[in-house]
C-alpha cells in the first residue's frame, strides 16, 4: 500500500500537565478513511481526537493533513470538524444559525449562505427545523444538526467522539446508517472514538485499538476480530479464554498445561472464543459450574484445571445441567495467535 | 486554549488589587513612625496598642457591638415569625408583605437615617440611640426573613403535621421540630446581619451625637482631623474580626449554602 | 394546619407594621417634602435642584462613574471570572473565596488603603518619583480617577462572582465547537459567551451599577468635597445648609434608580426560574 498519508501522526506525545496520555504515537490515514480509534475510558483515544482538531497542543511529535504541518496551527484555523459527544449546539440560536454559524464565520452571507445551510439540513432531513431551538429536539436530531453544521464546512476531516454511545438500539442502526452515507456520498477522511467494539467492528474500514496511551493494534474489523495481537485485545474483543503460553505449554492457574498439539514456536499466547471450544470430547475434563441461555445458543462456565472457561453450543443441543462433568479440548488451530501477552 | 499565561495574569492582577489593600493597610499600621505611609518605617505594635486607649474608638466600638447584637436579634424577633407565615400560609398579601419587609435593601441607607433623624427624632425627642437601633434594626430585617426563608422553604411541613398528630401543640411543634432544624439557618442569619449592621455606615451617618457614634462613623471623623495610622491599626483589626467570623461560620456552619 | 389566616396575620404583621412605621412612613414623608412648596403640590423643588449646575454636575457625575465602573468591572470580570472557572476544583474554591474575602471587610477599611496608595506619599507617587516619571508627587486623591478606583476595588468581587455563576451554566462545549468551526477569541467571546452569559453580565451589572450610585464612604474619602456624588452632596447639604428640600431630590432620584434595577433583576430572576 503506497497511497500518500492524507492525516499522519508522528511520535506523537500528548500530556496535560504533568501527566503523559499518549506517549509516541504514529499513525497514517488514507484519504476517505472512516477509522475508529477503539479503546477503553483512558487510553488516549479522545485525547488523540483533540490534539487532530487543534484543542490539544503536542508535547512533541508532528500532525500533518494533506501535506501540510498542521502541529502548530489554531484550531480554528485547521479544515477540521469536530462533533462532540454533548453535540455541543449553541444553546441561544436556532437550527439554521447553529449551521451557517461556521459559514457566516468565512463571510458568506445571502443567498449563498441560505444554500448551503439549506443543503446541509437537507442532507441530513431536518430542513423543516430549520427555525426551532436546539432543545426543542430529541438527542437524534441534535446530533444531526451537529453533523450537518460540521459538514457543510467541507472539513478535510471529520471527527466524531462516542457518536453511538449515547442513542438506543434503533436510533444507534439509523445513524450509523446516516454516517456511512454521508461518508459514502461526500468522501470524506472519518474519524470516530469509541469504547464499544461493536461500534467499531461495524462502521469502520480500519480500527486502532488503544490502551495506556499507546497503539495496540491496528487493522481491518475482520483482522482485529479474528486475529488480535496481544490479550488485551482479544479480550476486548470477546475471546473469553485467553492463555499464556510458556515453554510450549498454556500456563494456568494450577500450573502449566500440556496440549496435545504442538503449539506455535511464535506465540506468546493463545485464545478461544467460546464456540470454539469443542464441548463433549477431548483430552480435559471439567465441570458445569453454570449455564445461561441465549436464544440460539447456550453458554456454560466450567471449573477446569485451567481455570473457569467458557464455552458455547447451540441451543438445539441438550442442556447439560451444574454439576456434571464434562471432556473438552481446546483445538490449537482454531486459536487466535497471541504476538504479545499483557 | 492551552496558554496559561493569559489567565493567571489576569488573576494575579486581580487578586492583588482586591486583596493588596488589606495588606497594606496592615503594613501600614505597624509602622514606627507617625505618619500614615507604605512601605511602613519600622515595625512596632505602638498604633494598634493605640487603638484600644482612644477613648471614642472604645466607646463607639461597644455602641457598634451592641447595634449589632441587638439589632439582628431584634430583627430575627420580627423576622422568625414573619418568614414562617410567608413560606408556611398563603397569605392573602404574601408578596406585598414580602415586600415591604425587603425595602431596606433597595432603599439606600442614607435616606432612611435621614428621614428617621427629621422626622423621629428631631420633633419628638426620640432618643438617638434608639433611632439608630431601630435604623440598624429595619436594616438587617430583610436579611432576615430572606435567609430564614430559605432554610424553611428547604424543610417540609409534613414534620409538623405529624408532631401535631402525635400530640404537640401547634406552638409547641415550632419549637420542637422547626426550630432545630433551622437552627444553622437563623446562626447564618445573625452572622449576616451582625457584619452588615457592624460595617454599616450610611444609615448611622445622620443619626450620631455626642457620645452617640457607631464606629464607622468614628473613625471617618477620627480621619478627618489626624492622618496617623492608628486608623488604619483599627481597620486592620476589623477585618481580621469580620473575617475570623465569617470563617468559622463557613467552617461550622457551611454558610455559604445560605447567601 | 397552614390555613388559619389569622394566625398567618399575627406572625407576619409585626415585622410589617415595623417597616412600614420605622421605615417606610418616614421616607415616604421625606419624599413627599421634595415635591411640596408653600402653595402646595409641585414639581418645584425638581427644577430648582436641576437648575443649579453643579448640582447637574454632581447627577452627571455620579452616573457618568457609575457606569465606567459598571463597564471596567464587567471587562474585568469576564476575564477573571473565564480564568477562574477554568482551575481545578480546589483553586477554584480557593480563588472564589479570595474574590468574597473583601465582601466581608468594612468599605471604610477598603477605601482607607487607598489613601495609603495614592497620597502624596503613597506607594503610587514613591514609584513615579523614584522611576523618575514626576518630579513632584502628582495628586491622586480627590479626583474622579480616586473614587473611580476606589468604587471598582469595593463592587469587582459582585461583578467576578455573578459571571462565574453565569459561566457555570453554559453548556461546556460550545467554545470549544466554536473554536473548531473557525472562530477567533473575539469571536467565541461575541458570539457564543457573551449571548450565553447575558443575564450574569445583568445581574452583575445592576448590582455593580446601583451600588456606585448610592456609594456614600468611597466617595467621601477619595472625593471629599472637591470630587462630589449624590450621597455625599447630600449629607453636606443637610449638615452644612439644612437644606431638606435638595435632600428630598435626591432621596427620589436615588431610590428611582435603585428600584428601577432591582425591578430589573427581579424580572430576570423570574423569567430564569421559568425556562
Amino acid at each position: 500500500m503506497s497511497d500518500p498519508a492524507f492525516l499522519s501522526l508522528e511520535k506523537l506525545t500528548l500530556a496535560y500537565g504533568d501527566t503523559v496520555a499518549v506517549k509516541d504515537l504514529d499513525l497514517s490515514i488514507r484519504k476517505g478513511e472512516l477509522v475508529a480509534f477503539l479503546g477503553p475510558s483512558g487510553c488516549g483515544k479522545t485525547t488523540t481526537m483533540r490534539s487532530i482538531a487543534g484543542l490539544l497542543k503536542p508535547q512533541s511529535g508532528r500532525i500533518s493533513l494533506d501535506g501540510a504541518d498542521i502541529t502548530r496551527v489554531a484550531a480554528n484555523r485547521r479544515s477540521v470538524g469536530l462533533v462532540f459527544q454533548s453535540y455541543a449546539l449553541f444553546p441561544h440560536l436556532t437550527v439554521f444559525e447553529n449551521v451557517a454559524f461556521g459559514l457566516r464565520l468565512k463571510g458568506l452571507s445571502g443567498a449563498e449562505l441560505e444554500s448551503r445551510v439549506g443543503t446541509g439540513l437537507k442532507s441530513v432531513g431536518l430542513t423543516s427545523f430549520a427555525d426551532r431551538k436546539p432543545a426543542e429536539l430529541s438527542g437524534g436530531q441534535q446530533q444531526r444538526v451537529a453533523l450537518a453544521r460540521s459538514m457543510v464546512m467541507e472539513p478535510k476531516v471529520l471527527l466524531l467522539d462516542e457518536p453511538l454511545s449515547n442513542l438506543d438500539a434503533r436510533l444507534r442502526l439509523e445513524m450509523r446508517t446516516e454516517l456511512q452515507r454521508v461518508q459514502r456520498e461526500t468522501g470524506v477522511t472519518m474519524i470516530f472514538v469509541t469504547h464499544d467494539q461493536g461500534e467499531a467492528l461495524s462502521l469502520a474500514d480500519r480500527i486502532v485499538v488503544m490502551l495506556n496511551g499507546a497503539i495496540e493494534q491496528i487493522g481491518t474489523p475482520e483482522e482485529i476480530y479474528n486475529r488480535p495481537a496481544s490479550a488485551f485485545v482479544a479480550d476486548f474483543v470477546g475471546f473469553e479464554n485467553i492463555f499464556a503460553v510458556e515453554n510450549g505449554k498454556l500456563r494456568a492457574g494450577n500450573g502449566p498445561i500440556e496440549l496435545p498439539e504442538p503449539l506455535p514456536q511464535d506465540a506468546a499466547g493463545l485464545a478461544w472464543r467460546p464456540r470454539m471450544v469443542t464441548l463433549g470430547s477431548g483430552p480435559f475434563q471439567g465441570t458445569v459450574r453454570g449455564a445461561s441461555f441465549s436464544g440460539s445458543t447456550r453458554e456454560y462456565l466450567l471449573d477446569t484445571p485451567l481455570g473457569a472457561l467458557k464455552a458455547e453450543v447451540d441451543a438445539a443441543v441438550p442442556a447439560h445441567a451444574a454439576g456434571t462433568t464434562l471432556a473438552f479440548d481446546l483445538p490449537v488451530e482454531k486459536a487466535a495467535k497471541l504476538e504479545r501477552f499483557n | 486554549m492551552n496558554s496559561r499565561l493569559f489567565p493567571v495574569t489576569v488573576l494575579v492582577l486581580v487578586t492583588a488589587f482586591l486583596i493588596g489593600p488589606f495588606f497594606i493597610i496592615v503594613a501600614a499600621s505597624l509602622s514606627e513612625g507617625e505618619t500614615l505611609a507604605f512601605p511602613p518605617q519600622g515595625l512596632s505594635l505602638k498604633w494598634v496598642a493605640k487603638v484600644f486607649e482612644v477613648e471614642s474608638f472604645r466607646e463607639s466600638f461597644a455602641m457598634s457591638m451592641l447595634l449589632a447584637i441587638g439589632g439582628t436579634a431584634a430583627a430575627l424577633a420580627l423576622g422568625i415569625p414573619a418568614s414562617y407565615a410567608l413560606s408556611r400560609y398563603r397569605l392573602p398579601f404574601g408578596e406585598t408583605v414580602r415586600t415591604v419587609v425587603s425595602l431596606p435593601i433597595i432603599v439606600p441607607g442614607i435616606i432612611v437615617g435621614l428621614a428617621l433623624l427629621r422626622y423621629l427624632v428631631v420633633p419628638f425627642g426620640f432618643n438617638i440611640t434608639l433611632a439608630l437601633f431601630l435604623a440598624h434594626t429595619a436594616l438587617v430585617l430583610p436579611y432576615a426573613v430572606r435567609v430564614v426563608s430559605a432554610s424553611l422553604n428547604n424543610l417540609r411541613s409534613d414534620i409538623e403535621e405529624a408532631a401535631v398528630l402525635l400530640g404537640s401543640s401547634r406552638a409547641g411543634a415550632f419549637f420542637r421540630v422547626v426550630m432545630p432544624n433551622i437552627r444553622s439557618g437563623i446562626l447564618a442569619a445573625f452572622i449576616l446581619g451582625f457584619v452588615t449592621s457592624f460595617n454599616q455606615v450610611p444609615v448611622s451617618l445622620f443619626l450620631s451625637g455626642p457620645g452617640v457614634r457607631t464606629l464607622p462613623i468614628d473613625m471617618l471623623s477620627y480621619m478627618e482631623v489626624t492622618y496617623d495610622p492608628s486608623v488604619a491599626a483599627l481597620s486592620a483589626l476589623l477585618a481580621f474580626m469580620s473575617i475570623g467570623i465569617v470563617f468559622l461560620a463557613e467552617r461550622f456552619l457551611g454558610f455559604s449554602r445560605y447567601v | 394546619m397552614f390555613h388559619n389566616r389569622a394566625e398567618a396575620l399575627a406572625l407576619a404583621l409585626p415585622a410589617a407594621v415595623f417597616a412600614a412605621v420605622v421605615f417606610l412612613a418616614p421616607v415616604v414623608i421625606l419624599l413627599a417634602e421634595g415635591f411640596r412648596n408653600a402653595d402646595g403640590w409641585s414639581v418645584s423643588a425638581y427644577s430648582g435642584f436641576l437648575s443649579d449646575p453643579l448640582n447637574r454636575t454632581v447627577f452627571l457625575r455620579t452616573l457618568r462613574l457609575g457606569a465606567a465602573v459598571t463597564v471596567v468591572a464587567a471587562v474585568i470580570g469576564y476575564a477573571a471570572a473565564f480564568a477562574i472557572v477554568n482551575l481545578p476544583p480546589k483553586g477554584k474554591g480557593r480563588m472564589i473565596g479570595l474574590v468574597v474575602l473583601p465582601l466581608m471587610i468594612s468599605p471604610v477599611a477598603r477605601t482607607y488603603a487607598w489613601i495609603v496608595i495614592l497620597g502624596r506619599t503613597g506607594i503610587v507617587n514613591q514609584a513615579l518619583t523614584s522611576v523618575g516619571l514626576t518630579d513632584e508627587p502628582v495628586r491622586f486623591l480627590f479626583t474622579e480617577t480616586a473614587v473611580f478606583v476606589g468604587l471598582l476595588q469595593l463592587f469587582l468581587p459582585l461583578m467576578i462572582l455573578a459571571l462565574i455563576s453565569a459561566l457555570e451554566n453554559m453548556p461546556k462545549d460550545a467554545i470549544p465547537a466554536a473554536r473548531v468551526l473557525g472562530a477567533n477569541w473575539f469571536q467565541v467571546f461575541w458570539k457564543v459567551i457573551l449571548p450565553l452569559t447575558r443575564e450574569g453580565l445583568v445581574i452583575g451589572g445592576t448590582l455593580v451599577f446601583t451600588g456606585s450610585l448610592t456609594a456614600y464612604i468611597t466617595p467621601a474619602i477619595l472625593g471629599g468635597s472637591k470630587v462630589l456624588m449624590l450621597e455625599t452632596l447630600l449629607y453636606q447639604r443637610v449638615t452644612v445648609a439644612n437644606d431638606f428640600v435638595s435632600a428630598s431630590v435626591i432621596a427620589f432620584i436615588l431610590i428611582v434608580m435603585s428600584f428601577a434595577a432591582n425591578l430589573l433583576l427581579k424580572r430576570l430572576a423570574t423569567a430564569r426560574s421559568k425556562r
